[in-house]
């Protein structure tokens, strides 16, 4: 009964913006409400979804839209669990907007364009078929290049709004050239589509990937890697999104944190099978996880805008998600619901610090950590939350964070004994640096001395609600949820007529127990099956890990906090970080400069090369395209100008020429009849 | 139904335009019938039209000339209705958004009216004499309407424009004669009947290669250069930059399709008959015209010149399409030519209402005006963000069908240039609407304000459109695919061609 | 009877006369004096072949052809009043607005 519905969950959000956008200025706070009641009513239509179809049933909706194309919805459990927490925690964003936009003379306008996500983004997870995702994709990068911009008249926020678009712009044209490459693969087998099948829809996407050549597989792989590397600021493309921060902190905690930012995870554990079979699909994946999850984190170390340490703390927590999904070369399927379970983790206790960060800001009017100081005095609820939030990104146990960071940790340690122990050792250093920087950011926001003269008040309810319901996930959902998690989301691509077998073949991936097996030789079919039978159990049980690195984990949290306290809490401070590093220590300043990406990226890439070769496009423009027809008319014009002497405007020379031409007409012609030519 | 419908469309605007000519200051609501009328003319035969049908449909013929074989033929199909709604939906706009115009306002709306005449004449005629008449009669009002109403250069701009496209249309004419001159009706008379003579252009012993590829290098010349395609494309940034802005609308949303409906009417069936190189050479001048037409608009200071290298670009795609010949890129390069109609509207408005209420388009001098006009911005915005190729608007839908058919049969290694221009399209659209839009209010803007309520009318008109059709394609692209299906019967691929 | 011959020659004369004089001359007058020298030039031989030849056509065409000198001094001398007037003066090497 609620499946019947389910297009509402895209239809209300959408219904909220255009009444935002056209009459939110007459209604008391930007018409704030429509948009938390839309997201709300999403929320209850997917738990009704939720509890209709658990444990074992999808919902795929689908009608023609034009030429091969269809529109349709599909809730698996993938989609379902990215639905219920998408439409939760926007829910309490925009709640918690009503609070920090209250009085901004936008706030339709942001309103207007937070439904807007909303409804994007509800459509993106949704989606049925990959031009559909593709679509709310892009859109939900508009909402990000508007948000982002929402104070356009700062010119940091345009120019961040701006640099947001482009750089996601350069990851959705692999998106597309992936799509595209991925269609004409599939249209070129001439399938037999039953009616209501089409081409790029999941379950046919599915069905078919073991018919598509492995180097073409690879390619599609690649380029969808590529949007997902933009969409989640995976490195390289991940410049864009500490400048995002530039935009109200509650589009830092909805889009840049929990929701939007998860699309490009969401997409490679939407398409696992895909990169599943690709060779060096999720080999590609894992090494921009790792690598990225690391490389943000050291910049996070030395920040000081408590946005961008957030920010970089979402780009590294991010790597760490498609680390979790790369390395399911080892594990297999599972590796998308540990992805995704920290994935769901990440936005609680993500969107909780933003938030608190929010509240924060609020209250000291600066993002500079440098002026703040002894906050907790005065705001205690926000510490408190935000202390639950801290100890959940650091992975402190029974947090949320600790479970489904350890579990990541834990894959990537079975996949370096069968493949490959680098993701490994990466996450596992980010992982300490982790819980350094965000303890750093804690303790020396609200503890310590007052160091600048800031506003001292408590934010309103209707903002701290959400930061407590917040901390209340934050803190338990790991636990309560983590098996049932699990067992569910594994369950995904059960659903459709995919064979991990046959995939793990083509790509070239050997599932753990069969490991040994596999490396005598080649083997009969019946012989991998069981194998793979027995692969698949191992993976679910997981355990065979010695001990010290079930334990490491919990080691690595606690020492990172301890560290981050001898340095940054006044209590028990035993270390001053300016005798570590001075001011001009090289390292420090490539940090805090981000890698000098900006440099690269903007002034040397952007700036130089793009915008020189328009500029020599220009000049070939004026000087050869034009030059020539110019050149041309020139020449024609310049002839013209001696012929026109002829025209002296004396009588005398006109009649003469008249009769030395009848002259000369009548010799010719007399001539020519007597040489006999006519 | 209505008998004539397709006379009555070219007749009543070319009433409208004689009798706006002597209505002085009521000129405009002349126009404003005179082109209402035909939309809602055009309106009732996209209701008539039969989109599974692959033959002409309101088809009327008279003999006009019967010694040399000229007839009055009108009629359409799934290539020519789509444009002919563009036309008269972008006429009526236009003359919407001109309706402030005080200088000589009986002249420019029945030049305005009579330039619909010839664009609409150019979309349903099937005599290539009345075709080459329709097309010629489009050169001169915009010709005066760039030289009465133009800016500083505006005399520079008109000739150049009236001599480049003239002169491409002599060697066109040339090759219609070409064709004129060797097709013998079985009774031994001539005929200037379109479909006639390129059925005949299939048949070796009537049209050796040799002497086709020459009719079809003049043909296909004139039709590039009104594209415009690289590198005969330098015309349009001078005669847009100079021409008033109902001007500008029309030639990029209706002047530029008539090449690009050449492409599908005539080029398309000749394609596969003439040498295999011709398709290697357009394929290549796509290409260039899509990336460097990207670059060249971001290297652009005014906002007009960039709008008009982005059409270059856009027009690209339509040339890219049409030669990919598949059924998918095909659909979509007419599919773009209807998108880039309607999404170029609103860009030219845009520059246009920058122009007369900042008074410079110089993107430089532009800064923060988002401050004062909010609603122009939302929808200027929106303008970009279609053209830009937003999901959602109709551009994105043209785009992907051109790209995802296009590679099918183009070497990947185009198709990475191609999309790479995506990313440059995207850069120059956002740079301008920052550097204009955003940013601090400058000092000595603070007393502009909101365009007139016309001008924001009909560019919002535009958007709800580029949004209708981009989120229903199926509106359109059922007619154009029966109409590629058709194009492309003769021969299917470029593989059983024989050129890949 | 007096032979063709000297009346091709009179009118021939007539006829260098004329051209030499319209070639030379600079005065408007006289140009348009030696434009109906060549035209009684051309008169001449009209009614001269037209006697040799029994046929009035010729001597039709010649009438003509004098109505058409009458008009066209008409024109001539009109335009030359108003040149004078213009320029004051009739001498055509001054008057060279037409000159590129």
């Amino acid at each position: 009964m609620y499946a019947d519905y389910a297009y509402l969950i895209v239809a209300l959000p959408v219904l909220a913006f255009l009444l935002c956008l056209f009459v939110g200025w007459h209604l008391p706070r930007g018409g704030g409400f429509l948009t938390v009641l839309a997201t709300f009513a999403g929320l209850i239509l997917s738990l009704g979804i939720f509890s209709e179809i658990y444990p074992d049933k999808i919902i795929h909706q689908s009608m023609p839209w034009f030429a091969n194309f269809n529109v349709g919805i599909l809730i698996d459990p993938l989609a379902l669990v990215m639905l219920l927490m998408v439409t939760f925690v926007v829910t309490l964003i925009h709640t918690y907007a009503n609070g920090y936009m209250n009085g901004d003379p936008g706030s339709a306008r942001y309103f207007a364009e937070a439904a807007l996500f909303t409804a994007s983004m509800l459509g993106l997870i949704y989606a049925d078929n990959l031009i559909q995702l593709f679509i709310f994709w892009e859109l939900v990068g508009l909402c990000s290049y508007l948000l982002i911009g929402f104070w356009y008249r700062k010119p940091s926020a345009a120019a961040a709004a701006k640099k947001a678009f482009l750089t996601t712009r350069v990851g959705d044209v692999f998106f597309l050239a992936a799509i595209i490459l991925l269609y004409n693969n599939l249209a070129g087998l001439n399938l037999a589509l039953k009616p209501g099948e089409y081409l790029l829809q999941f379950p046919v996407i599915y069905a078919h990937i073991t018919q598509i050549a492995p180097d073409q597989l690879t390619l599609i792989a690649l380029g969808l890697l590529g949007g997902a590397v933009g969409k989640s600021g995976q490195f390289p493309l991940h410049v864009w999104l500490p400048d995002a921060m530039e935009g109200p902190t509650t589009v830092s905690a909805m889009i840049h944190a929990a929701t939007m930012v998860t699309a490009g995870v969401y997409l490679v554990a939407r398409m696992f099978p895909l990169f599943y079979a690709a060779p060096y699909g999720l080999t590609a994946v894992a090494a921009v996880g790792a690598f990225t999850a690391l490389f943000a984190a050291t910049m996070g170390l030395t920040s000081f805008d408590i946005k961008r340490v957030l920010a970089f703390s979402t780009v590294s927590q991010l790597g760490f998600m498609m680390a979790g999904l790369g390395v399911g070369a080892a594990v297999g399927t599972v590796a998308v619901g540990v992805s995704i379970f920290h994935l769901i983790g990440h936005s609680f206790f993500k969107a909780l610090l933003f938030l608190g960060a929010g509240s924060v800001i609020h209250a000291v009017n600066t993002n500079d950590m440098r002026e703040m100081g002894g906050v907790g005095k005065y705001m205690k609820w926000t510490m408190y939350t935000m202390l639950i939030g801290s100890l959940s990104l650091a992975g402190f146990p029974l947090f949320t964070g600790f479970f489904s960071k350890d579990e990541i940790i834990v894959i990537a340690y079975e996949y370096g004994t069968l493949i490959n122990f680098l993701p490994y050792i990466f996450l596992v250093l980010a992982a300490v640096l982790t819980a350094i920087y965000t303890f750093r950011m804690w303790f020396s926001v609200f503890t310590g001395k007052e160091r600048s003269d800031y506003g001292k008040h408590e934010s309103p309810m209707v903002m701290i609600g959400p930061l407590v319901i917040l901390a209340i996930f934050a803190f338990g959902f790991g636990y309560v949820a983590q098996n049932g998690f699990y067992s569910y989301l594994d369950s995904n691509f059960e659903h459709y007529d995919v064979d991990f077998v046959e995939l793990g073949i083509i790509g070239g991936h050997v599932l753990e127990g069969e490991h040994g097996a596999a490396a005598e030789g080649e083997q009969g079919a019946a012989a991998e099956q069981a194998a793979t039978a027995e692969g698949e159990a191992g993976a679910e049980e997981g355990p065979g890990e010695p001990w010290y690195i079930q334990i490491l984990p919990i080691i690595i949290a606690i020492g990172g906090i301890l560290t981050a306290a001898l340095f940054y809490w006044d209590k028990v401070k035993k270390f001053d970080p300016s005798q570590v590093t001075g001011d001009k220590d090289p390292i420090r300043k490539m940090l805090l400069k981000g890698y000098y990406q900006h440099e690269i990226m903007t002034g040397w890439f952007a700036e130089t090369v793009v915008y020189g070769t328009a500029l020599i496009c220009n000049m070939i423009d004026i000087k050869l395209v034009d030059g020539w027809l110019n050149w041309l008319s020139a020449w024609v014009m310049g002839f013209a100008q001696h012929v026109r002497k002829v025209q002296t405007g004396v009588v005398q020379n006109y009649v003469t020429a008249l009769v030395l031409g009848v002259v000369v007409l009548v010799v010719v012609i007399t001539l020519a009849i007597e040489v006999g030519l006519v | 139904m209505i008998s004539n419908i397709v006379s009555l469309l070219i007749a009543i605007p070319l009433l409208g335009a004689v009798v706006s000519f002597f209505a002085g200051t009521k000129a405009k609501f002349v126009a404003l019938i005179a082109s209402i009328i035909p939309l809602a003319l055009s309106l009732q035969m996209y209701m008539e039209f039969d989109k599974t049908s692959k033959v002409m449909q309101f088809v009327e013929s008279y003999n006009w000339v019967p010694s040399l074989g000229v007839k009055y033929t009108v009629g359409v199909d799934g290539i020519g209705f789509p444009l002919v709604l563009l036309s008269t939906i972008v006429s009526v706009l236009v003359i919407i958004y001109s309706w402030g115009e005080t200088k000589k306002p009986n002249q420019y709306f029945a030049l305005l009216l009579l330039n619909e005449v010839g664009v609409l004449g150019v979309f349903t005629s099937l005599d290539f004499f009345l075709f080459y008449i329709f097309w010629e009669i489009v050169l001169i009002p915009m010709f005066f309407l760039i030289g009465s109403w133009g800016g500083p250069r505006k005399d520079y701009a008109a000739i150049k424009f009236f001599i480049y496209t003239h002169v491409a249309s002599l060697v066109m004419l040339l090759a219609i004669f070409g064709l004129y001159f060797t097709y013998q009706m079985p009774d031994g008379s001539r005929t200037f009947d379109m479909l006639t003579l390129l059925a005949a252009t299939a048949d070796k012993t009537i049209f050796p290669t040799s002497l086709l590829n020459i009719i079809f290098a003049g043909l296909l010349l004139g039709f590039l250069v009104k594209m415009p395609a690289f590198p005969f494309h330098t015309w349009l940034p001078d005669a847009h930059v100079e021409a008033p802005t109902a001007g500008s609308v029309v030639l990029a949303a209706l002047l530029l399709k008539m090449g690009g409906y050449g492409l599908f009417r005539v080029i398309m069936p000749m394609l596969p008959h003439v040498d295999k190189a011709f398709v290697t050479i357009i394929a290549i001048i796509a290409v260039i015209s899509i990336v460097y037409g990207a670059f060249m608009a971001l290297a652009q200071k005014d906002i007009k010149k960039l709008v008009a290298y982005s059409s270059v670009s856009h027009m690209g795609f339509v040339t890219l399409g049409a030669v990919a010949f598949t059924w998918m890129s095909v659909t979509g390069a007419m599919f773009q030519q209807f998108s880039h109609g309607i999404i170029t509207c609103v860009l030219f408005m845009s520059a246009g209402t920058i122009q007369h209420v900042v008074g410079t388009r110089v993107i430089a001098d532009l800064g923060g005006l988002a401050d004062r006009m909010p609603k122009f911005a939302v929808i200027m915005m929106a303008g970009f963000m279609a053209s830009l190729g937003l999901p959602g608007m109709s551009g994105f839908v043209a785009e992907f069908m051109v790209l995802t058919g296009s590679f099918a049969t183009l070497p990947a290694y185009t198709m990475i240039v191609v999309f790479l221009s995506i990313v440059t399209t995207a850069a120059y659209h956002l740079w301008a609407m920052q550097k204009a839009m955003f940013g601090p209010i400058l000092k000595k803007y603070m007393n502009v304000h909101e365009p007139h309520a016309y001008e924001l009318f009909s560019m919002a008109m535009i958007i709800v459109l580029t949004l209708i059709f981009g989120l229903q394609p199926g509106l359109m692209t059922d007619i154009m695919g029966t109409a590629a299906t058709q194009v492309m019967e003769p021969v299917m691929t470029l593989t059983q061609m024989g050129v890949i | 009877m007096i032979p063709l011959e000297l009346y091709i020659l009179l009118a021939s004369t007539m006829f260098t006369i004329g051209l030499y004089g319209l070639v030379t001359q600079k005065n408007g007058v006289k140009l348009m004096m030696c434009i109906e020298l060549l035209l009684n030039s051309a008169n001449i031989n009209l009614v001269a072949f037209s006697a040799y030849q029994p046929n009035v056509n010729g001597q039709v065409f010649a009438l003509f052809s004098i109505a058409l000198a009458a008009a066209e001094a008409g024109v001539g001398f009109a335009i030359l009043i108003a040149l004078y007037r213009l320029y004051g003066t009739i001498d055509l090497d001054n008057i060279n607005a037409m000159r590129w």
